[in-house]
């Protein structure tokens, strides 16, 4: 049961995260203050017990699907933006392209070279 | 016949499980036909399961809203999955920890300008204030995304949609970029997709490597809370 055991800690830091939030009025997620916490909890203890690794490793897996009942939202809202999906769309396009190719000349300006290959 | 199968359809519907196995079903074979073509760049395995789960809602005739309620329960996974990338974040600490100059140099500018850019070319093209507000948290993770958005003012599912598109469009766009400028680095790239792409990019960052999953957790992470801050604060600036 190794796997339900990690899920407990995850929801457990998450309930911790919520309470952060709530009680000091954050303007972040719960899920963000969780997963800090969670990492501040793994550099004390200074390893990653069996039980989190398996849950967290599964989950991070579906990650992608968690989102998808939110994204597909998008099909369903064509008329209500008629008229607006061309500024929409260049904004997405071209926004992501100028904003990659920023980070990217950023991080290589800035990190040093002696990259370690895995 | 047909009137008691619309009765047992709508008995079915009446519980979240047809939506979970929608999304379930969707997500695996996007992922099998994504597998199948050869893992194209420019069409990662979340966009073909999207796609493939709007036309089955089209085509069973489900409303979004009914879909959406029974998926709820999926989404709300999303809280302990956010949490659970703290692990591959503190495996990769020493790395990150040698490393934190250029981070903490790079992400604000990077943040910010990710919101910008589409903002002011929204903007430009005479984009109503509701979907600037739905844009500007285009490249955050949807948990905090959708905190930001209903602050500014935004509309939920256009703000998901700009999200699919970002993290298709981010992911695309590095590979490009990655091989046409031979970057291999795998800190600059998973780095890179996590800021831009967040969830999507990160994933895709995993298929990279340990180090590349680590740093785009790293850079999602900062750039969401980075966002969650600075973004109502701007929103208020401008005026909008």
């Amino acid at each position: 049961m190794p796997a339900l055991r990690g899920f407990l800690w995850l929801v457990g830091f998450l309930l911790l995260g919520q309470a952060l939030v709530w009680s000091l009025r954050l303007p972040v997620s719960p899920g963000v203050v969780g997963m800090l916490a969670m990492t501040l909890w793994l550099v004390l203890r200074g390893r990653v017990s069996e039980d989190i690794q398996v849950a967290s490793q599964s989950l991070i897996a579906v990650l992608a699907m968690l989102i998808m009942p939110g994204v597909v939202g998008v099909f369903f809202i064509a008329e209500a933006f008629a008229g607006q999906w061309l500024a929409v769309g260049v904004a997405l396009v071209l926004g992501t392209l100028l904003s990659v190719t920023t980070t990217l000349w950023l991080m290589l300006r800035f990190m040093p070279k002696d990259a370690t290959d895995e | 016949m047909s009137e008691s199968l619309a009765l047992l359809r709508e008995h079915l519907l009446a519980t979240p499980m047809p939506a979970i196995a929608l999304t379930l079903a969707a997500f695996l074979a996007g992922n099998r036909l994504f597998l199948r073509v050869n893992r194209p760049s420019g069409c990662p395995a979340i966009l073909i399961a999207a796609m493939l789960l709007a036309a089955s809602l089209a085509l069973l005739g489900i409303d979004y809203d009914d879909y959406r309620a029974g998926a709820g329960w999926l989404m709300l996974l999303l809280g302990p999955a956010t949490v659970a990338l703290g692990v591959p974040l503190f495996q990769q600490l020493p790395r990150i920890r040698a490393l934190w100059r250029p981070i903490l140099i790079s992400l604000p500018p990077a943040a910010m300008l990710a919101a910008f850019y589409s903002v002011g070319l929204a903007w430009v093209l005479g984009a109503s204030p509701e979907v600037l507000a739905s844009l500007a948290p285009k490249s955050v993770t949807a948990p905090i995304a959708i905190g930001i958005t209903e602050q500014l003012g935004g509309v939920i599912p256009l703000m998901m949609g700009g999200l699919l598109i970002t993290g298709v469009m981010s992911t695309a766009c590095v590979g490009v970029l990655a091989r046409y400028l031979a970057i291999r680095d795998p800190r600059v790239l998973g780095f890179v997709l996590g800021v831009n792409g967040h969830v999507i990019g990160t994933v895709r960052a995993f298929e990279l490597g340990p180090t590349a999953g680590a740093f785009a957790s790293l850079g999602m992470s900062l750039t969401g809370i980075f966002s969650a801050l600075f973004l109502p604060l701007a929103w208020r600036l401008l005026g909008l």
